[in-house]
């Protein structure tokens, strides 16, 4: 169903995902759906996205990815954050957030 | 949800391009699967659910695409990066190993060290002498110097050197050339008063400067209106180096110089390095013409005289001609030139008996016609060197080997646990080049230091400025060093494809039965039989290095000092000349160090003069050979040491006015007279009608040119009877004459006039250049064949002691059974004088296989002499004891308890 998707910001995918996976290791499909969850649905990410930076944050060493066993015992490939993509998620968070309440002065000095 | 095991990434195998495509193919489908999944739970169609959940995705081909792209680019740079740490990891791993070892590793890198670097430095002479064109000459293969070939007596003499005016007919006459020039170089004294010094100074047509590719830093080069005969014009080019170490590289231009006789006013300056045709930099260049004029003192009509012998030719061919045709039309040219001589100066020979030819060669003189023994050697060493390469190489493999058996079992259980064969070999390989490379560069170090003592001791005239290297030699020497690895490690990894794992790794493995490395064996033997053949080569120089010092040259060079006068402009009457040289003579006789002294006329070895003689019946003397002439004062056989066979010497009674007398040597006597008597008959110097000078007294021999085929025709005038004011001075010395050469020189220079001096040179200085090539054959032999033998014998020593290692438990058996140290001594010094026997016949047949071409090259030996052969024989056999004597002892001492226990 076609909404009021909000873009998202390149970069901020990267945020969430990495977020996502503080929960715990996760393959690509439960990311999605916990994001979705997450954002009650405000945020629709488009999955094809989604695939190309997880596969680029794993280059990058910030999360690594191991094939396993799905719950209903399908080969599902899991990732799950190391140590560089803890840091690297609070990093981008905290710069994110100064971000976002920078915007949101300017926008509320009425 | 499980995990999977992180074991498994430890092993990480390669990932292919498939796997690849195939994995993101995978996570792809799963995703679309769930999805899929989730809506057909709410209620879709499995197909309709499908269809939704791929256009909810995405792009999915492209995402694909993408994530396929990237994974790949990932694998490539994930492969790299393996590799380079795989390869990190054996690097350092050898090193480790080699580390372990300092003993082991400073004997492979000195041996291979002493090898590479013995190569470098044959190669860095060699290539001076015979491969590296000049610089500053563009296109070097148009150039050529020209070499004129005159036969005398039967046989063909070929010199460079030629007059002014066959210079002039030639460049008159030739069509196939865009340059011919001519040039020399000698010394002359450059500056006034106390900063006056004898420096090299060449003179140089204009041509010379077209045919070097080099620009005047300032200035300019001369031009044709400047060289133009008699005298041309004074102006000179400095060199560089001479600017700024001499004149201190200020303004120098239009400001005038002293060179010679002549003042010179300085119009450009050479660029640096610049050294034309010879090894150093000259200090200055003049006109060629005024160099003439120069060194034929002015009495000489340059334009017109064609026997003042003094100067080279040069010549660049055009394109399109070759050196045939170059030389053919030299040849062509000088014929007419030839006979414009015979008309113009008479007499000359005949033209078919002469047979005047002209070749068009090689820039380098030592590939030209007059090769000199000295290259012809060097190139030997070339050879000698490689062998002593290829013996370092041998022991080397050698030792790689016998370390290798000694790692077997480690390399059983790596070879277990997993590591591929191809993997192991090439970490062997690694360990034998590093190896390699340290020892090339120790070898480099090694030829840096060993080719500048080489230069210093055994090729002083060469004298270059730069050093022995350039990127040809390191070229070789990497080659040298690669090469080396590659052969070297060879062995070792050979050994290590036939490891039969469970034979080494079953416990208790001490060698049962004692295996004989034949390879091992095989290398020694080469090794010792090389060491031969380069010994017995050492023991042929020696000797002929010995013949040549004790040939008994007709004089004392070692007593001896030759005083000539440089006068500088000091213009004076002949007369008053004489004066002047009798002055000095006294004035020399008068010194403390000095015994006797004469006046001369010709220096053997260095400067002759040869006139027709004419003896009454006889048609033609100058069939029979070049009669030189010399001229002496009454104490001239006493100063050079000369004996008078029979008759008497020159006399103070043989003034001018008195009857022309002549003592001859032994040799004219015999050619001009044979069977007959000497003394009382007549011979007429210069013309038939000048009066008889009477033969009365025969001396010994003398060598004028060369120590090895001198035909010795000399005769001796008086000097007070030959023309005034002519020659130099003999002076002998008590002790030796390098000695006092500095005392003699201050003692007479009070004596000379004005800006004139005198210069002083020990007569060794002539003689020992024409020994200098055996002197380096003996040298570099004998140096090479005791390194060689060294490693020979470290070799040795490591092979007798693994063997005998190996036959420790056998060894201690028959200690046990009552054998005493001596019975196991003679049996281990029987298996090494066993293979030092088969090494030495070996050596002695490739010594005598080869003797045919080292023949022309020895001096008063046979290629193929017993003695030498005899005494190196033995000698290795002593070698071969010594070396395994120690072992052989050790073995003896072994407690039988000891070796009989079980591993």
């Amino acid at each position: 169903m076609p909404r009021d998707d909000l873009e998202l910001v390149q970069g901020t995918l990267d945020l969430l995902v990495l977020k996502a996976l503080t929960f715990g290791p996760m393959h690509g499909y439960a990311v999605a759906r916990w994001v979705a969850q997450a954002t009650d649905a405000d945020l629709q990410v488009e999955e094809g996205a989604l695939y190309t930076s997880l596969h680029r944050m794993e280059k990058r060493g910030w999360i690594e990815a191991e094939w396993g066993l799905s719950d209903n015992n399908r080969k599902a490939k899991y990732y799950q954050l190391t140590t560089p993509g803890r840091r690297q998620l609070r990093a981008e968070a905290e710069r994110w957030t100064r971000y976002a309440r920078a915007v949101f002065k300017v926008l509320e000095a009425a | 949800m499980e995990r999977a095991s992180r074991f498994r990434r430890l092993f990480r195998l390669d990932r292919g391009a498939a796997d690849v495509e195939g994995e993101v193919a995978a996570e792809l489908e799963f995703h679309l699967d769930m999805s899929a999944r989730e809506l057909a739970a709410r209620g879709m169609s499995p197909t309709e659910a499908r269809r939704e959940a791929a256009r909810r995705f995405g792009d999915v081909d492209d995402t694909r695409r993408e994530l396929t792209a990237l994974g790949r680019a990932r694998a490539v740079s994930e492969r790299r990066a393996r590799r380079g740490a795989a390869i990190m990891q054996d690097v350092r791993y050898a090193v480790r190993g080699l580390r372990r070892k300092p003993g082991f590793t400073l004997g492979v890198v000195l041996t291979l060290g002493l090898g590479i670097g013995a190569n470098a430095t044959m190669f860095g002479i060699v290539d001076r002498l015979l491969f590296r064109p000049p610089a500053f000459l563009e296109r070097p293969d148009e150039v050529n110097r020209v070499y004129f070939v005159r036969t005398f007596d039967g046989t063909a003499r070929s010199t460079s050197n030629t007059s002014y005016r066959r210079y002039q007919d030639l460049r008159a006459d030739l069509r196939a050339f865009s340059d011919i020039a001519g040039f020399w170089r000698t010394d002359l004294a450059v500056g006034l008063g106390d900063d006056a010094r004898e420096m090299q100074v060449a003179t140089v047509s204009p041509e010379f400067w077209e045919i070097f590719a080099a620009r005047p830093v300032r200035g300019r080069f001369f031009g044709a209106a400047e060289d133009v005969p008699p005298a041309g014009s004074p102006v000179a080019v400095i060199g560089y180096e001479f600017w700024q170490a001499e004149l201190g590289g200020g303004e120098v231009l239009d400001t005038q110089i002293r060179i010679g006789r002549r003042d010179y006013t300085i119009v450009g300056i050479a660029p640096k390095g610049f050294a034309a045709l010879w090894m150093t930099p000259a200090a200055a260049y003049i006109p060629l013409t005024a160099g003439g004029a120069e060194l034929g003192g002015g009495e000489l009509d340059l334009a017109t005289e064609y026997g003042f012998s003094w100067m080279e030719i040069l010549v660049r061919r055009k394109r399109g001609v070759s050196a045939e045709s170059a030389s053919a039309e030299l040849t062509r040219a000088y014929l007419s030139s030839y006979e414009s001589q015979r008309v113009a100066q008479p007499p000359q020979p005949p033209t078919e008996q002469v047979r005047p030819r002209a070749l068009a060669t090689s820039v380098l003189r030592e590939r030209g016609p007059n090769q000199t023994t000295v290259a012809k050697v060097a190139v030997w060493l070339i050879g000698v060197s490689l062998i002593v390469l290829i013996i370092a190489c041998a022991n080397v493999g050698n030792l790689l080997l016998a370390r290798a058996l000694g790692r077997r079992r480690e390399i059983a259980v790596r070879l277990a646990l997993g590591v591929s064969r191809g993997r192991l070999l090439g970490q062997l390989f690694l360990e034998s080049m590093l190896l390699a490379l340290l020892g090339g560069a120790a070898g480099l170090l090694l030829a840096q230091w060993g080719g500048e003592l080489i230069r210093a001791s055994l090729l002083p005239d060469a004298g270059w400025s730069d050093p022995v290297f350039d990127p040809r030699v390191l070229g070789i020497t990497a080659l040298a060093a690669v090469a080396a690895g590659l052969v070297a490690g060879l062995a070792p990894v050979l050994q290590a494809r036939r490891v039969d794992l469970s034979a080494a790794l079953k416990a208790g493995a001490r060698e049962g039965t004692y295996q004989r490395s034949r390879t091992r064996m095989a290398l020694l033997v080469v090794q010792c039989a090389l060491s031969v053949v380069l010994l017995v080569g050492a023991g042929l120089f020696v000797r002929s290095f010995r013949n040549v010092h004790d040939v008994r040259l007709g004089f004392d060079p070692e007593q001896v000092l030759y005083v000539s006068t440089q006068m500088r402009g000091e213009e004076l009457a002949d007369d008053r000349m004489d004066q002047l040289k009798e002055r000095l003579r006294e004035g020399a006789a008068a010194l403390p160090g000095v015994e006797t002294a004469s006046r001369t006329l010709t220096v053997p070895f260095f400067q002759s003069v040869d006139v027709s003689l004419f003896v009454p019946g006889i048609d033609s003397v100058d069939r029979l050979g070049i009669f030189t002439m010399q001229a002496g004062s009454p104490t001239y056989f006493a100063t050079m040491g000369t004996r008078v066979l029979r008759g008497r010497p020159i006399a103070d009674t043989d003034r001018r006015g008195a009857p022309l007398a002549m003592v001859v040597s032994a040799s004219m006597a015999r050619t001009l007279w044979p069977g007959g008597e000497a003394i009382g008959r007549c011979v007429k110097v210069g013309s038939d009608t000048m009066p008889c000078a009477e033969v009365v007294g025969i001396a010994e021999d003398v060598k004028r040119e060369s120590l090895t085929d001198d035909a010795g025709l000399l005769y001796y005038l008086s000097m007070a009877q030959y023309p005034p004011g002519a020659g130099g001075l003999f002076v002998r010395t008590r002790g030796p004459a390098a000695e006092q050469a500095e005392a003699v020189r201050r003692g007479l220079q009070g004596l000379m006039p004005g800006g004139s001096y005198v210069n002083v040179t020990p007569m060794d200085d002539f003689v020992a250049p024409n020994m200098r090539s055996w002197q380096l054959g003996a040298t570099m032999f004998t140096a090479f064949g005791l390194l060689a033998l060294l490693v020979a014998a470290v070799g040795l020593y490591s092979v007798i002691a693994y063997n005998v290692s190996q036959r420790r438990h056998e060894l201690s058996v028959r200690v046990a059974l009552g054998a005493r140290t001596g019975d196991i001594v003679r049996l281990v010094l029987r298996d090494a004088l066993r293979l030092a026997v088969v090494a030495v016949a070996l050596g002695t047949a490739m010594v005598l296989y080869a003797s045919r071409w080292v023949e022309p090259l020895l001096f008063g030996t046979s290629a193929r002499d017993p003695l030498i052969l005899a005494a190196i024989g033995a000698g290795l056999l002593l070698v071969a004891a010594l070396a395994s004597f120690v072992p052989a002892l050790r073995a003896s001492r072994v407690h039988p308890a000891v070796a009989l226990r079980a591993d």
